[in-house]
């Protein structure tokens, strides 16, 4: 017998807490009035008398609980032999499924391995059949079925999925722990090195578990277009780039071509030099796509025999650059520049800045534009306020820029704080400030780092009773705020744009800084990636989307959703390579493009005193113990805690039906208790 | 139905002591005493021979025409008697083991007393004491007198620890004029002090009764478990088995009874020992019976 926790013991001191209360607490009871005690004497046995435990059956109980309670924390442990179930085992074949099967015959040759291991079964042993992907899939129940396991053997389909030994691990781990017999594993795989988890502790087997590898395959000369980095959205094709990686997994240096292709047509072609067992980018410039959604891929003339990760899906959307207002009122005119030249260079923005004074501005319908800029006006008509809070509520955004000339206005247009004063940078305290809190999490301030290095000579106080302050000067000063109003959202920047109050324009920090709140406000920030690997999730729905039906059109074009599903699912799980369709419930329409892992291209196997390391951790650690899936001996420690925990039940109820009859006041107690409390 | 009226537990729901007084007296007393002393009222008692020194103008000069014998004629008649009721507001008289505590028992019947004294037109007084005299009502038979007594009655509250000599030695001070007095205590104390104190007051022709208020607790108490007990006056404790309180005590206690009451009556006092778990009118009864006796 041991223990897996031995240091709980510890707990059973705590059996002095039951002794106090029976032994001594009782002794030091509140004193109890008396007229005169005349009569009464100081007794030694008296006193000796007090010192014996009351209610002995009460204490034992009490005692016995903190004991258990002690001992099943401390999980105390038997060992039994595992071959003492009859001398049975368990034999499960695995088979490995994963993108890399796809290579040549491996999958039919590692089903071929398993066939052989159930033939060699004698009649009325147990054994499944698991399939080994990103996760394990148990192909069976554990049976003696025969017919069953072969069936279930044959129907085993390639997948695009990347091996995880260490899942494979865990499963047998559990299963070691459910069925209580030695386990035979059969593993027909390639062995692939990249589908070890990162630690080998990940690997280890349950004790009387036996690993028997059945290698399908080894290392085999593969390219592969290893990834893909394009453009969500494209505004202008002339100025898209689309970067791809060629890679060479145990290859020789060679020439390859790859070629764009969009919607089935072929762009671009280009020749590089994949260097031996290396990899060279490629950059394809403009793409001539279509508006909407497009189905891209980048692909390679490779000539292996894993063509599959020859070519690499991509979708992106043709849309046009959505309309910004900078409503300026001809004072600081570089506030526009720089700002219209930072949202230019953001790269794939794609907004469109729309420059009119306040007057202008005021009759303009606001609803066309992703969002609207304030620039620093001393003076907001009332019907272009009136017009920005309707904006706003209905889900417009606004980014309100204060400086002198707003300085003078009692509370910010629309974000209705008020405006205090003007923070200065004084010669007692620093020529400057500079930005001491940020919330870098925030979406428009992600990529900012903290405005690092920007000098702020002037900041208009703004008070943040409703608002939310994002970033502050080291003065306490607030240097951006956000306040939700309706639907919408608002964004206040307290000095201006235009490299006077401050040198923020020429700092590195500007450009993420526009770029990343025109994309939060202009509604770009918060969408799901279109380009994704096998097995991962989109979401269909928010908590809040029930009842509006969500769809998913696979590759091949069928529904991937019943109908139940379309209503109910919140995620779905993309399994395999090919463009899905996405209706999310809100309605929003999506096409992700999805790609198998490439480490799967990599099929280097892993090396054979690895496999022989990972065996061992099956075996019998005790000395004599021998190869404890080979002999089917092995000791397994056996829990108790069940069976204490039902003991602990069981002394718990006694002692409280045990408690309720001692310590139950006696009638005389009771009616004294009344007239206290009357 | 009025001797309901009569237990404690019932009267400790009535409010005001007055109510209290008139609901144990109205269902206990029925008409009016005599006065033990010889006065002048109409009704004819006897004849005694005269002797030099009698006041001429009691003289019958019809018997002396008669009998040439000077007689003085004598009456008994329905005079006052003066009743002083010392109530013990000591601490310990706080103890209770039931509904109502020892002074509330005590101002029950000090109450009572009071009334059936008003009644049958007696002059009673009070003395509240501890360890000195906290109250001092003189014994009168003035109009308000009752509602003054239950006043005092009410306002007792407990003191601090009893001690007779010093309470006592006033109390000889403030008689001048023989009556009953009535003392209403726990007696927690040794029994020759209590009766030493007390007993010089028989002397002035004062008939004395003892009313030792006892709580059945105090008697006979009962405890399940080893308790620390604490002095309700003094504050000591001490701890005591239950083994002590079911077997010794019970020996003590009924020993110092039987002293207290047999040095009270050699004394010449009267001694009632009264349980506060008891209906009020065995008490009254004693206090009747003492005052037939006087008559």
């Amino acid at each position: 017998m041991g223990f897996f926790t031995p240091w709980f013991l510890a707990g059973a001191v705590a059996v002095g807490l039951p002794i106090w209360l029976h032994l001594l607490k009782r002794h030091k009871t509140d004193p109890k009035l008396f007229p005169s005690l005349m009569f009464f004497e100081f007794r030694e046995t008296s006193s000796v008398k007090h010192r014996r435990l009351d209610h002995i059956l009460l204490f034992v109980l009490r005692t016995l609980m903190i004991l258990l309670l002690a001992l099943l924390f401390a999980s105390p442990f038997i060992r039994r032999s595992a071959a003492a179930s009859d001398g049975k085992k368990l034999t499960v074949v695995a088979i490995d499924r994963s993108f890399s099967m796809r290579d040549g015959d491996r999958l039919d040759r590692a089903k071929n391995q398993a066939m052989q291991v159930l033939g060699s079964l004698r009649p009325g042993d147990q054994a499944q059949v698991i399939a080994l992907a990103g996760q394990v899939q148990a192909l069976t129940q554990v049976t003696t079925d025969a017919a069953a396991l072969r069936a279930a053997v044959v129907a085993v389909q390639p997948g695009d999925s990347r091996a995880s030994f260490g899942e494979l691990a865990r499963y047998l781990r559990t299963l070691s722990e459910a069925q209580k017999m030695p386990i035979e594993v059969h593993l027909a795989s390639d062995l692939q090195n990249s589908a070890k988890p990162p630690g080998f502790a990940d690997l280890r087997l349950a004790p009387g578990t036996t690993l028997v590898f059945h290698a399908v395959g080894g290392a085999a000369k593969n390219w592969t277009v290893e990834n893909v980095v394009a453009p969500r959205r494209v505004f202008d094709p002339k100025r898209v780039k689309i970067q791809a990686i060629v890679a060479g997994f145990g290859t020789p240096a060679a020439k390859r071509t790859v070629t764009l292709v969009l919607n089935g047509r072929e762009l671009q072609n280009k020749s590089v030099d994949v260097p031996e067992n290396g990899r060279v980018p490629v950059e394809f410039l403009g793409l001539d796509a279509p508006y909407g959604f497009s189905k891209g891929e980048v692909r390679i003339d490779a000539a292996d025999s894993l063509p599959v990760d020859d070519r690499y899906y991509f979708s992106t959307e043709r849309a046009d650059p959505r309309k910004v207002l900078f409503i300026d009122d001809g004072r600081r005119p570089r506030a526009e520049t720089y700002f219209r030249t930072a949202l230019d260079s953001s790269g794939d923005g794609g907004f469109q800045l729309e420059s009119l004074r306040p007057d202008v501005a005021a009759t303009a319908n606001l609803t066309g534009y992703a969002f609207v800029v304030l620039n620093d006006l001393s003076s907001v008509p009332q019907n272009l306020e009136s017009s920005l809070q309707h904006y706003v509520n209905a889900g417009g955004s606004a980014l309100v820029v204060l400086g002198p000339g707003s300085a003078v206005l009692p509370r910010v247009p629309v974000l209705d704080e008020a405006i205090q004063a003007s923070s200065y940078a004084g010669r007692e305290g620093g020529l400057f400030l500079t930005v001491t809190d940020s919330d870098s999490g925030h979406p428009a301030l992600r990529s900012v780092d903290r405005f690092n290095g920007v000098k702020f000579y002037q900041a208009i106080h703004v008070g943040a009773a409703k608002s939310r302050v994002l970033a502050k000067l080291n003065d306490g000063t607030p240097l951006v705020l956000e306040r939700a109003i309706g639907e919408g959202k608002v964004l206040v920047f307290t000095s201006t744009f235009d490299n006077v109050l401050n040198d923020l324009p020429i700092h590195a920090s500007w450009v993420p800084f526009v770029a990343q709140s025109a994309l939060y406000l202009g509604g770009g920030g918060a969408e799901q990636p279109l380009n994704v690997a096998v097995d991962s999730y989109v979401e269909l729905r928010t908590g809040d989307g029930k009842g509006a039906a969500a769809e998913v059109l696979g590759p091949d074009g069928k529904r991937m959703l019943s109908l139940e599903e379309s209503t109910k699912a919140r995620n779905f799980a993309l399994d395999r390579e090919g463009f899905f369709e996405i209706k999310t419930a809100a309605g929003r329409r999506s096409l992700v493009a999805v790609h198998a892992d490439r480490r799967e291209s990599d099929m280097a196997p892993i090396p054979a005193e690895t496999l022989d390391l990972w065996k061992g951790t099956g075996s019998d650690p005790t000395p004599g113990g021998g190869g404890a899936g080979a002999t089917g001996g092995a000791d397994q420690p056996w829990g108790l805690w069940p069976y204490i925990l039902l003991l602990l039940l069981g002394v718990a109820v006694a002692e409280s039906v045990v408690a309720d009859g001692f310590l139950r006041p006696s009638a005389p107690q009771r009616e004294e208790l009344k007239r206290e409390a009357a | 139905m009025l001797q309901r009226f009569l237990d404690p537990t019932v009267l400790a729901g009535i409010s005001g002591l007055d109510l209290v007084a008139r609901t144990v007296v109205d269902g206990f007393v029925a008409g009016l005493h005599r006065s033990p002393d010889f006065g002048f009222s109409q009704e004819f008692a006897e004849y005694r021979a005269y002797t030099p020194g009698d006041d001429l103008r009691h003289v019958d000069w019809n018997v002396f025409a008669r009998t040439e014998r000077a007689y003085l004629k004598r009456y008994r008649g329905e005079t006052n008697c003066q009743l002083t009721i010392l109530l013990d507001c000591s601490r310990s008289m706080k103890y209770s083991s039931h509904r109502i505590d020892k002074l509330e028992y005590a101002r029950y019947l000090t109450a009572s007393m009071a009334y059936l004294a008003k009644m049958q037109r007696d002059a009673a007084g009070l003395i509240v004491f501890d360890d000195e005299v906290r109250n001092f009502i003189p014994p009168s038979t003035r109009q308000g007198q009752l509602a003054r007594l239950l006043h005092a009655i009410e306002k007792a509250e407990v003191g601090t620890r009893t001690n007779y000599e010093k309470p006592f030695s006033h109390v000889r001070e403030f008689l001048h004029r023989r009556g009953l007095i009535a003392v209403i205590s726990d007696f927690w104390e040794a029994p020759e002090n209590v009766v030493n104190t007390i007993a010089p007051l028989r002397f002035h022709g004062n008939e004395v009764v003892l009313f030792h208020v006892l709580d059945p607790d105090e008697i006979r108490p009962k405890f399940r478990d080893p308790a620390l007990l604490e002095d309700l006056e003094s504050g000591a404790t001490l701890e005591v088995s239950p083994e002590y309180a079911a077997k010794e005590y019970p020996a003590k206690i009924d020993a110092h009874l039987e002293d207290i009451r047999s040095r009270a009556r050699g004394a010449g006092l009267d001694y009632f020992l009264i349980d506060t778990s008891r209906p009020l009118d065995a008490a009254l009864r004693e206090y009747l019976a003492i005052r037939k006796g006087r008559m």
